[in-house]
């Protein structure tokens, strides 16, 4: 859950979602569920030439399980209370892991 | 049951304790789909879903003219956010694989 | 923005059941406090609702397999299994594929009604309607049969490419992402 309260905090900032098939999709972060699903909107795709069936496509729903990366503004993350709450996680996962 | 343990206590007694150590440092990721990254760890989960700050990324390709050549191409990114499942291994030191 | 933090995840249920959980066994997180909760309505951040938006829409929706289908979402469920109506198969083939074929191409073959299971989807696109009719920028419109003659050929160089890719870099330690399986 870690992850998706983290991805909630970034809700209305442009992210780049990196895909495993290479392609890059820059969007608003507009939503994202449980399994990391994310959905975008106004995207642009780079290296358009390379993916034309995106050409029409004005909003996505990209499945989670098939992003690589998702590059993040840096601004918009507070860095000290990401790794704090890292570290409660794992406490947290610790304790119910056995 | 585990017994209570602190999260801050040194010891690692399974795998991602040691990741855990690893917060906040420099630390080499191997990946799936040839290619690497090195940069400072800031957060991570069960799934090895992690956020990286100051990434150098090394991807491996093959020369499109000469197939016997492989070369990297190197990209940089401020904050990533990696899916787990690609991650193959977490390493502290700086080393290539 | 400020309202969120990223601190205040319910405790994730043992099994992964969609819409199982909630905040009954929340344990002591080393004796902080209990997390301040979500502003914004958390109905809103589920597979349901992302993909309630885009019901009755017309949506590109791009395979596992490579395959892009063009057509009307009517159902869906939370695995993202989805039944599209009076569904498009859309191939491309990319620019120079052929010697005498500097531009790209395409074309649509009909399908109807498909299912999709879910785990094969890659992503769903929303179609602009203002932009539906037009041909995606350096591609052509052609016969379906030119097409996929192409798309044949090409996918042919592309899996020789792929294979020599694979042998190259096994020797630096690294092996394919996806072996056996082509994504694009």
């Amino acid at each position: 859950m870690l992850f998706f309260s983290f991805f909630k905090t970034l809700i209305d900032h442009e992210v780049t979602v990196e895909l495993k098939n290479d392609i890059q999709i820059r969007g608003v972060l507009k939503s994202v569920d449980q399994y990391l699903n994310i959905k975008l909107d106004n995207i642009q795709v780079l290296e358009e030439i390379k993916y034309p069936h995106m050409s029409a496509v004005k909003n996505v729903f990209i499945r989670g399980s098939v992003v690589r990366y998702v590059h993040l503004p840096a601004n918009a993350v507070d860095v000290p209370l990401l790794e704090d709450a890292t570290r409660r996680e794992a406490a947290n996962q610790a304790g119910k892991g056995k | 049951m585990a017994e209570p343990r602190d999260e801050t206590s040194g010891t690692v007694s399974e795998p991602l304790d040691l990741v855990r150590l690893l917060l906040d440092e420099v630390v080499c990721v191997k990946l799936r789909g040839d290619r690497e990254l090195k940069g400072r760890l800031h957060a991570y989960d069960s799934h090895c879903n992690l956020v990286l700050g100051d990434v150098e990324e090394t991807i491996y390709v093959v020369d499109e003219e000469d197939e016997e050549d492989v070369k990297t191409i190197s990209k940089k990114s401020e904050m990533l956010f990696v899916r787990g499942d690609s991650v193959v291994l977490i390493s502290p030191q700086t080393v290539s694989f | 923005m400020e309202n969120l933090t990223i601190s205040d995840a319910p405790p994730p249920p043992l099994q992964h059941h969609a819409g199982v959980g909630g905040q009954g066994g929340m344990p002591p997180i080393l004796g902080r406090p209990p997390p301040p909760l979500q502003q914004l309505p958390a109905q809103m951040f589920t597979t349901a609702a992302q993909l309630l938006d885009l019901t009755d829409k017309k949506l590109m929706v791009a395979l596992r397999d490579g395959r892009k289908l063009v057509g009307i979402l009517r159902s869906w469920d939370q695995f993202a299994n989805l039944v599209l109506q009076s569904t498009k198969e859309r191939i491309f083939v990319a620019p120079e594929t052929a010697p005498d074929q500097p531009r790209g191409l395409y074309a649509d073959i009909d399908r109807g009604l498909f299912l999709v299971r879910g785990e094969n989807v890659l992503l769903l696109g929303e179609i602009d309607l203002d932009k539906e009719d037009d041909a995606p920028p350096g591609y052509d419109l052609a016969e379906v049969e030119l097409v996929q003659t192409l798309s044949k050929k090409r996918k042919q160089q592309d899996k020789a490419k792929e294979k020599q890719k694979v042998k190259m870099l096994s020797k630096e330690g690294f092996e394919g992402e996806n072996v056996g399986e082509v994504l694009l």
